[in-house]
């Protein structure tokens, strides 16, 4: 009888241990992921309550073979020469900062940051990449700005990695104007951080003579600081009277306050796009976030007294004609609210009446991906891989609402598109920021292989590589999804 | 099992007085490195450097809050099981709850600090849990096999 029992209790213990590692072993087993994949192919489609034109053979992988065009295709004219051609070589090398610090990392043409490609607006840039000894293999993409498809630089997406030896040439049309940067798409998280990177100053035609351009990439080397490559202070010459224009860059993966000591100034644009009507500001901080760019507009003090831009809490740039000798300020309590920073303009488009809506949800749970346990990032509930796959149409106004519930700050950016603030937290914007490019979407653009005419898939974000911060819970925007590539 | 559950359950105990020691460790270095002039920041955070050594310290305490102690936590659970002392399942049980509770409330502390207090309570509850858990598996281990269902009788 107790032998009886006993063995009945052994059972009962094996059984409830199947019950509590069973799921376990299955969600392990669940989660492991194919040698390789396509990013393509990669979660579930979303069409927002649009038509779903013909992408719903997603799972038929013959799919390709309908009619449609190859994301290749989508290239620059190419027979137009271009205006601004630049070679960058890329190297993995140990290498001497402006600062005279040597760091282990990667260079472009010698140097990192790698040299600023300015062109002017209606200009024809191509940039040819050589990477003479970068293992991994680089790419550039070109940060903010909407180039055609193919020359997105997306490693794995857009184009094939560049291996050693290889190159690749990028060419698109400057239809923008403002600061952008550029750096590898490939192993981002190790190759940004390691140098691979530098500004894009894409300006009008016309440019103001008392206006002093003045470029500041912050950029952190193995935990050191820097501004254009610079430890501490960066001294800038700029007279009396006259206005720098401080195109602060943060390249780096955590947003960043900037502020100036000294002189009031106005932030002018974000994220590469003017704002409208910018009023003067003092003892305010201006945050930069992940990847983003704000534009900063200083008013010389007519005395000849230096201004310190602090960026951050180590980098500063000094604008000074005689002295450079500029006093620190700490950081500002208050903290610039973009909502209501300017006055509105027209946006071209109604957000009111948008031809899709997608929610995009951040959260953190535990769970395995491919196979290892962790609390892992999650888009509307799912882990990678499986995550929606914004589905739009080109003309498309898209209306988005993203919530952060994961209590931290996460960066992103959406490739190719740009997209407007309504609201945060339920509070419109009234404001005069109508175009936060790269700071608050959450998709990015990518589509692989041939697709049938007029149909854009935006592809689910692998939020892990994506770069640029939010952390408004409840923030709401639009988009409209440009022709591109025709 | 005996022996095995009531290890267990000291090592929950144990790995708790890490996780303390490891996180004072941490934010006592921090306050070391920012007092001699380093600029504790997002970038910072984010970097793969490590700006001072003892930032090693609040790295152990993720890993081994979010990873190692769940795992030990499931592994009491299932030892409960095979382990024949009354009332373990149960205490294991609760062990495994107050270690989810306790990783909830520290991620939840991110956005919402006073949750991080409650982690700090939390985490005296849990090291409680264990003591607990194993010092019972002790009392049985040393008294004779007594099957539940007759202890049950004899206290009735």
């Amino acid at each position: 009888m107790r032998w009886g029992s006993s063995r009945a209790r052994l059972r009962l213990a094996c059984a409830a241990t199947v019950v509590v590692i069973g799921p376990l072993v299955w969600f392990w087993q669940a989660s492991l992921l194919p040698e390789a994949y396509s990013v393509v192919d990669m979660g579930y489609p979303d069409v927002g309550g649009g038509p779903a034109g013909h992408l719903m053979a997603h799972g038929t992988h013959g799919s390709h073979a309908m009619a449609g065009r190859s994301l290749t295709s989508l290239r620059a004219d190419p027979g137009r020469p271009p205006d601004v051609a630049v070679t960058l070589t890329a190297r993995q090398q140990r290498s001497r900062l402006p600062s005279g610090r040597a760091v282990d990392g990667y260079t472009l043409n010698g140097q990192s940051p790698g040299p600023v490609v300015r062109a002017s607006v209606g200009q024809m840039v191509q940039v040819r990449l050589v990477n003479e000894s970068v293992p991994d293999g680089v790419t550039l993409h070109w940060h903010g700005v909407d180039v055609p498809n193919a020359e997105d630089g997306v490693a794995g997406v857009t184009q094939d990695v560049v291996g050693v030896g290889k190159e690749f040439t990028y060419r698109f049309v400057a239809e923008q104007v403002g600061t952008f940067w550029y750096h590898s798409h490939q192993m981002s998280h190790q190759q940004v951080r390691g140098g691979l990177l530098g500004a894009l100053v894409l300006t009008p035609a016309e440019h103001a003579a008392d206006v002093v351009d003045v470029v500041a990439l912050v950029h952190r080397y193995h935990g050191v600081g820097t501004v254009n490559g610079q430890e501490g202070d960066a001294p800038v010459a700029v007279r009396p009277g006259d206005r720098a224009r401080v195109r602060v860059i943060n390249t780096d993966n955590g947003p960043m306050s900037a502020w100036v000591a000294g002189a009031p100034f106005r932030l002018v644009a974000v994220d590469g796009t003017d704002l409208n009507g910018p009023t003067p500001l003092r003892d305010t901080a201006v945050l930069v976030t992940a990847g983003g760019r704000a534009d900063l507009e200083v008013a010389m003090p007519a005395g000849g007294s230096p201004v310190r831009v602090h960026l951050g809490g180590s980098a500063t740039v000094v604008l000074g004609s005689t002295s450079f000798d500029a006093p620190a300020l700490p950081k500002p309590k208050t903290t610039l609210d973009l909502l209501s920073y300017g006055t509105p303009a027209p946006l071209g488009f109604d957000p009111a009446t948008p031809d899709r809506r997608f929610r995009y949800e951040i959260g953190r749970r535990p769970g395995f991906v491919d196979g290892r346990p962790g609390l892992w990032w999650s888009v509307n509930g799912h882990l990678f891989p499986d995550v929606p796959m914004y589905v739009v149409a080109e003309g498309d106004v898209v209306r988005m609402r993203i919530a952060n519930h994961s209590g931290d700050v996460h960066p992103m950016h959406l490739h190719g598109h740009h997209a407007v603030v309504l609201s945060r937290n339920g509070e419109p914007t009234t404001g005069g920021a109508p175009d936060l490019r790269g700071r608050h979407h959450a998709v990015r653009r990518g589509w692989g292989g041939a697709q049938p005419a007029g149909v854009r898939r935006v592809c689910g974000v692998r939020i892990a590589d994506a770069r640029a911060a939010f952390r408004e819970v409840n923030t709401r925007c639009a988009f409209r999804v440009a022709p591109r590539g025709a | 099992m005996k022996a095995v559950y009531r290890a267990l359950a000291y090592v929950v105990a144990a790995e708790v007085i890490v996780q303390a020691m490891a996180m004072v460790y941490g934010i006592a270095g921090l306050g070391k490195w920012v007092d001699s002039g380093g600029v504790f920041d997002k970038s910072v955070m984010e970097s793969d450097e490590s700006p001072f050594p003892e930032i090693v310290g609040i790295i152990i305490h993720g890993v081994n809050g979010m990873i190692v102690i769940p795992a030990i936590a499931l592994l009491l659970v299932v030892s409960s099981f095979f382990a024949r002392i009354p009332g373990a399942v149960k205490w294991a049980g609760l062990v495994l709850l107050f270690v989810v509770l306790q990783v909830a409330l520290g991620l939840l502390g991110h956005g919402v600090p006073a949750l991080g207090a409650l982690h700090g309570l939390n985490a005296l509850v849990l090291f409680s849990a264990a003591i607990y858990a194993a010092r019972r598996a002790r009392a049985v281990a040393a008294s004779p096999v007594v099957e539940p269902q007759e202890r049950i009788a004899t206290s009735g």
